[in-house]
């Protein structure tokens, strides 16, 4: 590891940079005070213009924050709720399977053949129409059926001899971290209509804690296997070699062996995945309107309720933002134990 | 050394399955719902129009105008991103006297909801009671119209990003010069190479990979960009600062024109992969060299 110092540099330049970073540091952080200021100004130390310090420029109070906790903004207090269980639900069920998977493409062997992923794509679509158009079925009805059968498909197409590439890890890999590149929006928004369609039948998907969940999960898979590989790689393989030696079964040695020793990693990750579905807005505004509604939601939509209020505004966004802010200091403890090193290689 | 084990398939089926599935899914609907005439207000039953919704949307002004909007967002954001996090993280690489107490407050950014910090935002640029304004009045330059004006509107949520987002290129970049190895600086000291010689001969180059994948998560990542835009202007004032994300949902979840706006998100998918596939395209060349 180099940490070297800055030589080259005469000690005017040193202090030069010095100051750089520091105004840096004050501008990242201005923001922050003024928010938490401001949080509890009374009307008139807002109106009045701007007023910096407690005590001295205006009287604090703790006004906004009784207006929250009774709701006279909006219902802050299931709204938190909301995110908290749907956040938390979503980060551990991601990672959870996200490191199965990571752990499987780190240590088993994978072969698919271009032509499966060829034939499940174009019998999915393909079923898709026939069902649809051709049979009369509805959308959501026609898509659950061209699935399994395209699945199904696939999985026998790729014991045949097919001819074209053959895929290994290192490309499932690939597959899985490609999917963060979509632009969110083609997904957010058609899956809202199949949600609706799928609501039309009778089993109601949107506003409603699965649909929100299952398509958070589904979101935060690629980093998680993208970030647990890399831990999962780091472990040394002689370890579970003399395990398997004594014939472990493998589910064992990965609840018994592999997950203890990459608990800092784990942790790490669903933090990350934790502060990723607690901050997104793009599905939350298509996916929700009254009982799930999540916090990004509510507090954007202060704004235009609340015009220029913004001891209500501040307050608003201090909820959504004090849960992050304590998982910073966190992560940053962690980071200093060189622990996220090790995923940017 | 990789096994061969029946187990594997439950390891990876469960990521797969949920993936394909919410991936899946859409891909095929939105596809074939471009091709359609296809409104739900007023409700008129579908109709194949083939590629009539891609032909309107590219003689569409405002889509071409969503497009330059978000790629001058991006490009510019994540250009003053990687200058600025470079030199934070070279600092505080090089042990600048404080480091340690910088550390969360740099982190802190990046974690917060980017609703949150575009309300706090418009709170700064307010042009009356804001403290921005007050601190621009003291050298003469009162109430300037930081969100009403287009073009300041869009310097000012450039401004944001680069605020919310320098963070990530700064850990990242941090955590790749703690890799470098030590042995090419004392060599370069031996020769008396100077700092700004030791940083376009040896950091610089050697950073070259990792500077790539950061720029590149951070320039797909800037394309999407919705929530700070949607707060802070609204996408206005008229159109000024109306990004891609924020055009299709006007259009499908305001108008309810499906088609149009499934061939849009279509046509912001290809734009996406264009400018990843050339960027990568362009940095191939650079990254090969060094081996």
């Amino acid at each position: 590891m180099s940490r070297r110092g800055l030589t080259g540099l005469s000690s005017w330049n040193r202090r030069l940079v010095a100051v750089g970073v520091f105004a840096w540091c004050l501008i990242t952080t201005f923001p922050l005070y003024w928010v938490v200021v401001t949080a509890f100004k009374t009307p008139p130390g807002v109106v009045g213009g701007p007023t910096y310090i407690p005590f001295v420029d205006f009287t604090p109070t703790l006004e906004p924050f009784i207006d929250l906790y009774q709701g006279v903004r909006g219902e802050f207090f299931r709204t938190f709720l909301n995110s908290t269980i749907v956040g938390l639900s979503a980060a551990a069920i991601a990672t959870a399977i996200g490191a199965m998977a990571a752990y499987a493409l780190v240590r088993f062997e994978f072969k698919v053949r271009f032509g499966a992923g060829l034939i499940f794509f174009l019998l999915a679509l393909g079923a898709y129409l026939l069902f649809n158009n051709t049979l009369g079925f509805t959308r959501p009805q026609a898509l659950l059926l061209a699935f399994p059968i395209a699945l199904v498909a696939a999985i026998i197409a790729n014991r045949l001899p097919l001819p074209g590439p053959i895929l290994g890890n290192e490309d499932i890999l690939f597959w899985f971290v490609s999917q963060r590149m979509f632009p969110p929006i083609v997904t957010a928004f058609a899956l809202y209509l199949l949600y609706s369609e799928i609501g039309r039948l009778g089993f109601q998907l949107v506003d409603s804690y699965l649909g929100l969940t299952l398509c958070y999960v589904a979101f935060s898979l690629p980093i998680v296997v993208w970030l647990m590989r890399d831990f999962f790689e780091a472990i040394p393989i002689e370890v579970e070699e003399a395990a398997m030696v004594d014939n472990v079964p493998s589910w064992r040695i990965f609840l018994g062996i592999v997950v203890p020793m990459s608990m800092n990693g784990l942790l790490a990750t669903f933090m990350i995945t934790l502060a990723f579905v607690w901050n997104e807005f793009l599905f939350a505004l298509f996916l929700t309107n009254s009982r799930w509604q999540t916090l990004p939601i509510l507090v954007a939509g202060q704004n235009s309720q609340r015009g220029d209020e913004w001891w209500a505004i501040s307050a608003a966004a201090l909820v959504a933002i004090v849960p992050m802010m304590i998982m910073a200091g966190l992560l940053s403890r962690m980071m200093r134990s060189g622990l996220l090193l090790g995923a940017i290689k | 050394m990789l096994r061969n084990d029946p187990i594997k398939h439950v390891f990876i089926w469960p990521a797969v399955l949920v993936v394909l599935a919410i991936s899946i899914f859409p891909l095929i609907y939105s596809l074939t719902t471009s091709f359609l005439s296809y409104r739900l207000i007023p409700p008129i039953p579908p109709r194949v129009v083939w590629f009539g919704n891609y032909a309107s949307l590219l003689q569409e002004p405002r889509f071409w105008n969503a497009i330059l909007t978000t790629t001058l967002i991006a490009f510019i954001a994540v250009g003053l991103q990687y200058v600025i996090g470079f030199g934070v993280a070279l600092a505080l690489n090089a042990r600048v006297p404080g480091e340690r107490l910088f550390r969360v407050a740099l982190l802190l950014p990046m974690l917060l909801a980017p609703v949150a910090v575009a309300l706090v935002a418009r709170m700064i640029f307010n042009p009356t009671m804001g403290p921005l304004n007050q601190l621009l009045s003291m050298f003469g330059l009162a109430n300037l119209p930081f969100l009403t004006n287009g073009h300041w509107a869009l310097a000012c949520i450039i401004a944001v990003e680069i605020w919310q987002w320098t963070p990530f290129i700064i850990l990242m970049m941090l955590a790749g010069l703690q890799t470098l190895p030590e042995d090419v600086y004392e060599a370069a000291e031996l020769e008396n190479a100077s700092a700004w010689q030791q940083f376009w001969g040896i950091t610089f180059p050697m950073m070259l990979p990792i500077s790539g994948a950061v720029v590149f998560i951070r320039l797909i990542e800037s394309y999407k960009i919705m929530d700070t835009v949607f707060v802070m202007t609204g996408g206005g004032p008229g159109v000024d600062t109306e990004t891609l994300t924020l055009f299709a949902y006007q259009e499908g979840f305001k108008k309810f024109n499906l088609g149009y706006t499934s061939a849009l998100s279509f046509l912001f998918l290809i734009a996406i992969t264009i400018i990843g596939v050339t960027y990568l395209a362009l940095l191939r060349p650079h990254l090969e060299k060094r081996r």
